[in-house]
C-alpha cells in the first residue's frame, strides 16, 4: 500500500482493558470513530462504555470471542471500520489475522504479516537479527529433546531458560538450574505454550542470572524511515512479567544509548519494518547486550516513554498506518527527565501473585500533578477471570528519577482499590526499598527480596470492614455472634 | 495526674488496707456481675463509657478480666480479652485491674501444664494486678505455679477458699486450707485471702464466724468477702463479716444490680457507714456511673435470666450466680426449661452424693450431669419418675446413706443413676482433677458410672496426688506452628496465649477481626441489632476521622441472599448478606486443614484442568512421589501445579475434571505409606 496518505474514519479496536480505553482516547483526538468488540462477561466493561460503538464477540472465554479471528474480523467489518488496531496479547502478534484483516480490504495498525511471522518466530528472529548485527544469547533451537537441551545445558552452564517460539509475555517460560529438571520443565513449557499461543514448540538459551532487562522503543513509517524513542528498563518482574518501568534506564550512558539505537535502528530498516515496536535486551553483569525479541506490538510500557519523550506512540501508529510519513529525524527525538510506571495488577503478592478476581467495590484513581493513570476499571464492575489481570498503570514524570519515585509514592498512596487484592503494597514496598532507589536492581529483584516486599499488613479501610459488619446484622436483623 | 497505682509495691498497697481503717470495694459490674446477671454480654463500646467514673471512685479494684468471660469475649463479643485488659489498664490508672482464674484450667477447660500456665499468666502481668484464683476442690497444690508467677511478677495474688455451707465445710476445714494457703504463698504479706461464696449462700453469723477464726490465726491477713446476692441476704452478711474483720467487698453499681451478681455498692455502703464503718468510696461518681449505667442497661435486657428474683433455694442446689443464665439458657434452648426446678433439686442431692464445691468445672459437672437425669426420667417415665428418683434419694439419705436399706427396685434405680456419665464426671471421679475434698464417694457411685469393672478401674486409674505433677510440658513449638498454619500467617505471642486457652475460638477470633475489623466502635443497639430502618445512620470515629454509616435498604432474602445497601461515607455499596437457612443448605466446599500436611488444598482460585500429569493420570490408592506434581489449576490463564507435599499413597481426590476450585478447596488427600 503506497497510496497517498488517508486518515481513517473509523477504527476497530480488537481489545479490552486498559489498552483499549487507551486506544480510544486518540481516536477521539484525530476525529476517527471508535468500534470495540466485547465478550459476554465483558458487557458492561470501560471500553464498551467509551467507545463510539460495541459489537457483541461472543462467549466469555477469549478463545471463542477476543482471539477468534473470524468474530473480530466480522465484527470490525459489520461495523463499517476501516482499520483494526489489536493492542497487545490477543491477536497481536498473530500475522495470520494481520493477513486475514488486509484481506478484507482494512488496514491492520501494526507490520506486515511477513515481518510478524519473521519476528514472532524466536528461532526466525534470531537468525534475522543476529545478521543484521544485534547481539543474541548463545542458544539452541528446534529442540527435540531432553537430550539435546542436557547437552546444551553442559556446554553454556546452567542456568538455562526454556521458552515457547511463538508468544511472549513470559508465559511458561522455565528456568532449568540442573540436568535432572530438564524432562519436567520442559513438559510445562511446552504444554503452556500450546494452550496460551496454539504451538508446543520451544527453544532453550543461556539464561543471564542478575541481568537488566532493558528495550528500546522504535517507530517506523512504510516508507523505511526508523528513529527509536530511547530505552525503558523493566528490570523489575515478577515471574518473568513485568511489574515496574521507567525510562530512560539509569544503566545507560547517551553513547551507549546512540550505539544500541543504531544497531535497532539499522536491523528494523533490514527487515522492513514498520509501525511501533520494541527490541528487547537482557544486559548482562559485564554490560554486554543479548536481544531478547522483538515485540511487533505496542507495549504496556510504552507510556513512560512518551512522558520523556512527548510522543503519544498509538497516535502516531495511527497516522503511519494511514499512510503518513514520520515527521521527524532521529536527531529530533528529545528524550527529558524521568518516568515510572507502576502496574496495578489483580493478584496477591503474597500469595505468589495468585489471580484476586472479584468486584471492585471501592475506587479512586490517582492525580495530581506529574502523574498519569491508565485503566480499564470503575467502581462497582467485576474483575471477570478470563484474561489478564492488569488493571490499571500508574505512571510518574520528574525531572531526575528521584523525583519520579517521590511522585509515584504519592501516587501510591492517592490510589484506593477495594474488593480485590492487587500489587499496590507491594509497588510501594519496592518504591521505598533502597536498592531500588539506588538503582540496582536486576531481573532476580523481587524473586530475591519478596520476603520484605510483601512483609506489609493488608489495609482495607477500617470503615468498610466494619460496615460489612453492620451490613450482616442489619441483613440478619440479629447478631449471630453476640446470640 | 497521679503516678500509676501499678507502679506500687503490692506488699505496700496491702499493708495499706492491712492498717487502714476504711472498707474498699471491688467493683465486679464489668465481669462477674456483667456474666452472672447479663451473660457477660456488655460491650466495650458501654463499659468504656465507666472506665474514668471507675478510676475516680476509689475502688480497691475492678474486676475486668477472667472467667467465662475471657471465652465469651472471644466467641460473643469478638474482643480480644488482651486488648480489653490493656483498654481497662491505660484507662484506670489509679485503680488496679483484677482478674478470675481457674486454677489449672487458667481461663480455659481443660487441665495445663506448669509451661503454659507459665506463658499464659507472664503475658498477662502487664496489664492485670490483682490475680484471683480457686480450685473447685480447694486442692492448693494445684495453685502452685500460678503463684509462683504472680508473686514472682510483682502482682498480687488472691487465693480463693471455694466457700459453702455444708456439715463439712467446718472452721476447721477451712482453717486447714487456709494453712496451705499460707504455707504455699511464704506468708500473708503479698496475698489477700478471698471467702468465695460463689453462690450467695453464707448466714451473716457463719461468715463472721469463719472470717473471725482465720484472723484469730492469721491476724496479718487481708481477706475480702466475694459473695453473690443470689439468697438475698447479701448486704447483712457482709456487714457482718466487716464486723469480724474483713476490709474487701465485691460489689457493683445499683444500675447493674439484679439477683445473681454482687449486691448494690451504695446501699452496702450507707449501711456500712451506719455501722459506724469508714467507707472509701466517691458516693457521687458511683451515683454517676448507675446513671451511665440506666442509660444503656436496656440493651442488654435479652441477656437477662429467664426466671428473675432472689432464690432461696441456692443453699441446697448451690449454683454459682456466674453460672445461672448460662444453665437458664442452656434449658431453654433445650426446651427444658419447665424441668429447671427438678435439676436444682437434683443438684441439691447430687451435692451430698459427691462432694466438691460447685463452681468451674465443678458447677458445670453438676449442672450437666443432672440436667441429663432429669431429661432422661422425665422421657421414660415424666414428672412420677423424677419424683420417684427423689423419693428414693430422701429415704437413702435417711437411712444414713445406706444402700442395704433400699428395696431391690430401689436400689437399681440408684445404680442407674450415674450410668449416662460424662467423661468430665468420670475423670472426676478418678481423681484426675485432684483428690475430692472430702473423701472419694461410696462404691455405688463408680459401680453406677463405670459398670461392672468399676473396681479394676478404680485402683488402675484413681489418683491420690496433683494431677499437675503428672502432666508433662506441652510442645509450644508445635503448637504454635499449627495454630499458624490454621490462621495463615505467623501469629504474635499475644495471639498463641489465646490459642493455647481456646484454640478454635481463637482463629475464630482473629478471622473475624480481620474481615470486620474494631467492631467494639459500635454502638450496643447496632452491634446487637444493626441499623433498623433506611435512613438510620451511625457515625463513627476512626483515627481521629468522622465517618457515617447509613442504611439505605434491606432487600428481600432471594436465593439464600439478602442484599444489604450502605451509604458508606457518602459512597453506596451492595453486601451480600448470606441467610442462615441458606448456609445450611448450600453445598459445603470441604476446605484442607492446613495444619494436616495430607490433605492438599488450593492455593488459588481456579479450574482444574488437569488431575495428575501428561503422562500420568491418577486415581485413589496410587503411590505419588514427594514433589509430584497431583493436580493443575488454571486461573488467568497461568498454570499452577499442586504438587504432593510428601510420598504416600493418594487416598482421596476430591474434585473432578473442570471443577472450579476456591482458594483453601481440598483438592486431595494424601496418606502415609503403611508399609
Amino acid at each position: 500500500m503506497t497510496k497517498a496518505a488517508r486518515p481513517f474514519r473509523k477504527i476497530f479496536i480488537a481489545n479490552r482493558g486498559e489498552i483499549a480505553c487507551r486506544s480510544i482516547r486518540p481516536c477521539r483526538e484525530l476525529g476517527i470513530q471508535a468500534v470495540v468488540g466485547y465478550s459476554d462477561c465483558d458487557a458492561l466493561s470501560l471500553h464498551v462504555k467509551l467507545a463510539d460503538e460495541a459489537v457483541r464477540l461472543g462467549p466469555s472465554p477469549a478463545a471463542l470471542s477476543y482471539l477468534d479471528i473470524d468474530t473480530v474480523l466480522r465484527a470490525a467489518k459489520d461495523s463499517d471500520c476501516d482499520a483494526v488496531f489489536p493492542g497487545y496479547g490477543f491477536l497481536a502478534e498473530n500475522p495470520d489475522f494481520a493477513e486475514a484483516v488486509e484481506k478484507e480490504g482494512l488496514v491492520f495498525i501494526g507490520p506486515s504479516a511477513r515481518v510478524m511471522r519473521i519476528l514472532g518466530d524466536k528461532i526466525a528472529a534470531r537468525r534475522a537479527l543476529a545478521a543484521s548485527g544485534v547481539p543474541v544469547t548463545p542458544g539452541i533451537e528446534d529442540v527435540s529433546g531432553p537430550e539435546e537441551i542436557i547437552a546444551f545445558g553442559e556446554k553454556v552452564g546452567y542456568p538455562i531458560i526454556i521458552k515457547a517460539s511463538a508468544g511472549g509475555g513470559g508465559k511458561g517460560m522455565q528456568k532449568v538450574y540442573a540436568a535432572d529438571e530438564v524432562a519436567e520443565k520442559l513438559e510445562t513449557a511446552q504444554s503452556v505454550a500450546l494452550k496460551a499461543f496454539g504451538k508446543s514448540t520451544v527453544f532453550v538459551e543461556k539464561y543471564i542470572e542478575g541481568g537488566r532487562h532493558i528495550e528500546f522503543q522504535f517507530i517506523a513509517d512504510r516508507y523505511g524511515n526508523v528513529v527509536h524513542l530511547g530505552e525503558r528498563e523493566c528490570s523489575i518482574q515478577r515471574r518473568h512479567q513485568k511489574l515496574v518501568e521507567e525510562a530512560p534506564s539509569s544503566l545507560l550512558t547517551p553513547e551507549e544509548r546512540s550505539r544500541v539505537g543504531a544497531i535497532v535502528v539499522k536491523a528494523m530498516k533490514d527487515v522492513g519494518y514498520e509501525t511501533a515496536g520494541t527490541m528487547e535486551f537482557l544486559v548482562d553483569a559485564s554490560g554486554q547486550f543479548f536481544v531478547l525479541e522483538v515485540n511487533t506490538r505496542i507495549q504496556v510500557e510504552h507510556t513512560v516513554t512518551e512522558m520523556i519523550s512527548g510522543f503519544d506512540i498509538i497516535r502516531t501508529m495511527f497516522r503511519m498506518a494511514a499512510g503518513e510519513r514520520l515527521a521527524m529525524t532521529q536527531d529530533e527525538v528529545i528524550l527529558r527527565g524521568h518516568a515510572i510506571q507502576c502496574r496495578v495488577n489483580a493478584e496477591d503478592p503474597k500469595k505468589d501473585f495468585a489471580p484476586s478476581f472479584g468486584t471492585i467495590s471501592f475506587l479512586r484513581q490517582v492525580s495530581g500533578p506529574f502523574v498519569r493513570s491508565e485503566s480499564g476499571i470503575y467502581q462497582g464492575w467485576e474483575i471477570p477471570p478470563y484474561y489478564d489481570s492488569l488493571l490499571a498503570k500508574i505512571c510518574s514524570v520528574g525531572k531526575d528519577r528521584v523525583t519520579a519515585i517521590e511522585r509515584m509514592r504519592r501516587a501510591l498512596r492517592e490510589f484506593e482499590i477495594w474488593g480485590v487484592k492487587t500489587t499496590i503494597p507491594l509497588l510501594k514496598r519496592i518504591m521505598d526499598n533502597p536498592k531500588f532507589v539506588a538503582g540496582d536492581i536486576h531481573t532476580g529483584f523481587i524473586e530475591e527480596n519478596i520476603a520484605g516486599l510483601t512483609e506489609y499488613e493488608e489495609v482495607e479501610e477500617q470503615i468498610f470492614k466494619v460496615a460489612k459488619f453492620v451490613a450482616q446484622v442489619s441483613g440478619l436483623g440479629r447478631n449471630i455472634y453476640a446470640g | 495526674m497521679k503516678a500509676s497505682v501499678r507502679k506500687k509495691d503490692p506488699k505496700k498497697i496491702l499493708k495499706g488496707i492491712r492498717d487502714g481503717k476504711e472498707i474498699c470495694f471491688t467493683q465486679t459490674g464489668p465481669r462477674d456481675t456483667g456474666q452472672s446477671d447479663f451473660k457477660n454480654r456488655f460491650t466495650l463500646f458501654d463499659l468504656r463509657k465507666l472506665i474514668p467514673l471507675y478510676d475516680g471512685t476509689g475502688y480497691f479494684s475492678l474486676e475486668v478480666h477472667g472467667g467465662a468471660r475471657f471465652h465469651q469475649d472471644m466467641i460473643n463479643n469478638m474482643v480480644d480479652p488482651f486488648e480489653e485488659a490493656r483498654i481497662w489498664s491505660e484507662g484506670a490508672p489509679k485503680s488496679l485491674t483484677q482478674t478470675l482464674i481457674r486454677s489449672t484450667n487458667l481461663w480455659g477447660y481443660r487441665m495445663y501444664p506448669h509451661n503454659v500456665i507459665k506463658l499464659a499468666v507472664r503475658s498477662f502481668l502487664p496489664t492485670v494486678d490483682v490475680w484471683r484464683c480457686f480450685d473447685f476442690l480447694n486442692y492448693i497444690p494445684n495453685m502452685a505455679s500460678i503463684a509462683e508467677e504472680v508473686m514472682s511478677g510483682g502482682k498480687i495474688f488472691e487465693p480463693s477458699i471455694s466457700f459453702t455451707e455444708s456439715p463439712e465445710c467446718s472452721d476447721a476445714y477451712y482453717l486447714r486450707v487456709t494453712d496451705e494457703i499460707v504455707d504455699l504463698c511464704g506468708g500473708t504479706d503479698q496475698i489477700i485471702l478471698c471467702i468465695k461464696d460463689m453462690a450467695g449462700v453464707a448466714t451473716p453469723s457463719r461468715i463472721a464466724r469463719l472470717v473471725d477464726a482465720i484472723l484469730q490465726r492469721y491476724p496479718g491477713l487481708v481477706i475480702q468477702y466475694h459473695r453473690h446476692a443470689t439468697d438475698g441476704l447479701a448486704i447483712p452478711a457482709m456487714a457482718a463479716a466487716a464486723q469480724a474483720g474483713v476490709k474487701l467487698f465485691d460489689v457493683t453499681d445499683d444500675g447493674f444490680s439484679r439477683f445473681y451478681g454482687h449486691p448494690p455498692v451504695l446501699p452496702l455502703a450507707r449501711y456500712l457507714k451506719d455501722l459506724g464503718f469508714p467507707v472509701r468510696l466517691d458516693t457521687a461518681l458511683a451515683e454517676k456511673a448507675s446513671e451511665v449505667v440506666h442509660g444503656f442497661i436496656r440493651h442488654y435486657e435479652r441477656f437477662e435470666s429467664q426466671f428473675k428474683g432472689f432464690s432461696s433455694d441456692v443453699v441446697r442446689h448451690r449454683m454459682p450466680g456466674g453460672a445461672f443464665p448460662s444453665s437458664f439458657e442452656q434449658a431453654e434452648k433445650g426446651g427444658f426449661l419447665e424441668l429447671m426446678p427438678h435439676i436444682l433439686k437434683g443438684m441439691a442431692y447430687g451435692n451430698r452424693i459427691i462432694k466438691y464445691f460447685d463452681v468451674t468445672p465443678g458447677s458445670q459437672i453438676t449442672w450437666t450431669t443432672w440436667a441429663s437425669i432429669v431429661q432422661r426420667l422425665n422421657k421414660d417415665g415424666g414428672e412420677q419418675a423424677i419424683r420417684k428418683l427423689f423419693a428414693i434419694l430422701e429415704r437413702y439419705f435417711e437411712s444414713g446413706e445406706r444402700l442395704e436399706a433400699l428395696t431391690q427396685a430401689d436400689e437399681n434405680v440408684l445404680l442407674r443413676l450415674y450410668s449416662g456419665a460424662t467423661d468430665d464426671l468420670k475423670n472426676l471421679l478418678l481423681g484426675k482433677y485432684g483428690p475430692l475434698p472430702f473423701g472419694w464417694p461410696k462404691d455405688w457411685v463408680y459401680k453406677s458410672a463405670f459398670g461392672e469393672d468399676w473396681e479394676d478401674r478404680v485402683v488402675a486409674e484413681r489418683l491420690n496426688e496433683s494431677p499437675l505433677s503428672r502432666l508433662a510440658d506441652e510442645d509450644l513449638g508445635r503448637a504454635r506452628e499449627a495454630m499458624e498454619l490454621d490462621l495463615g500467617r505467623p501469629a504474635t505471642d499475644d495471639e498463641f496465649v489465646l490459642y493455647t486457652q481456646h484454640p478454635k475460638a481463637a482463629i475464630d477470633l482473629l478471622r473475624f477481626r480481620a474481615t470486620y475489623g474494631d467492631t467494639t466502635i459500635l454502638p450496643t443497639p447496632v452491634w446487637l441489632n444493626g441499623l433498623r430502618a433506611p435512613g438510620d445512620a451511625i457515625e463513627l470515629e476512626l483515627a481521629g476521622r468522622p465517618h457515617i454509616i447509613k442504611l439505605v435498604s434491606i432487600g428481600e432474602g432471594v436465593g439464600g441472599v439478602k442484599h444489604v445497601v450502605l451509604s458508606v461515607d457518602n459512597i453506596m455499596h451492595v453486601f451480600p448478606v448470606d441467610l442462615p437457612e441458606s448456609l445450611a443448605s448450600k453445598k459445603v466446599v470441604r476446605k484442607a486443614t492446613p495444619s494436616n500436611r495430607g490433605e492438599v488444598g488450593t492455593q488459588v482460585t481456579g479450574n482444574v484442568w488437569r488431575i495428575g500429569t501428561k503422562d500420568r493420570a491418577l486415581k485413589p490408592g496410587d503411590h505419588v512421589r514427594k514433589g509430584e506434581e497431583i493436580m493443575n489449576i488454571e486461573v488467568m490463564k497461568t498454570e499452577n501445579a499442586v504438587k504432593a507435599p510428601f510420598a504416600g499413597i493418594l487416598k482421596e481426590i476430591a474434585v473432578t475434571m473442570n471443577d472450579r476450585v476456591e482458594e483453601g478447596q481440598l483438592l486431595a488427600v494424601i496418606g502415609v505409606e503403611t508399609e
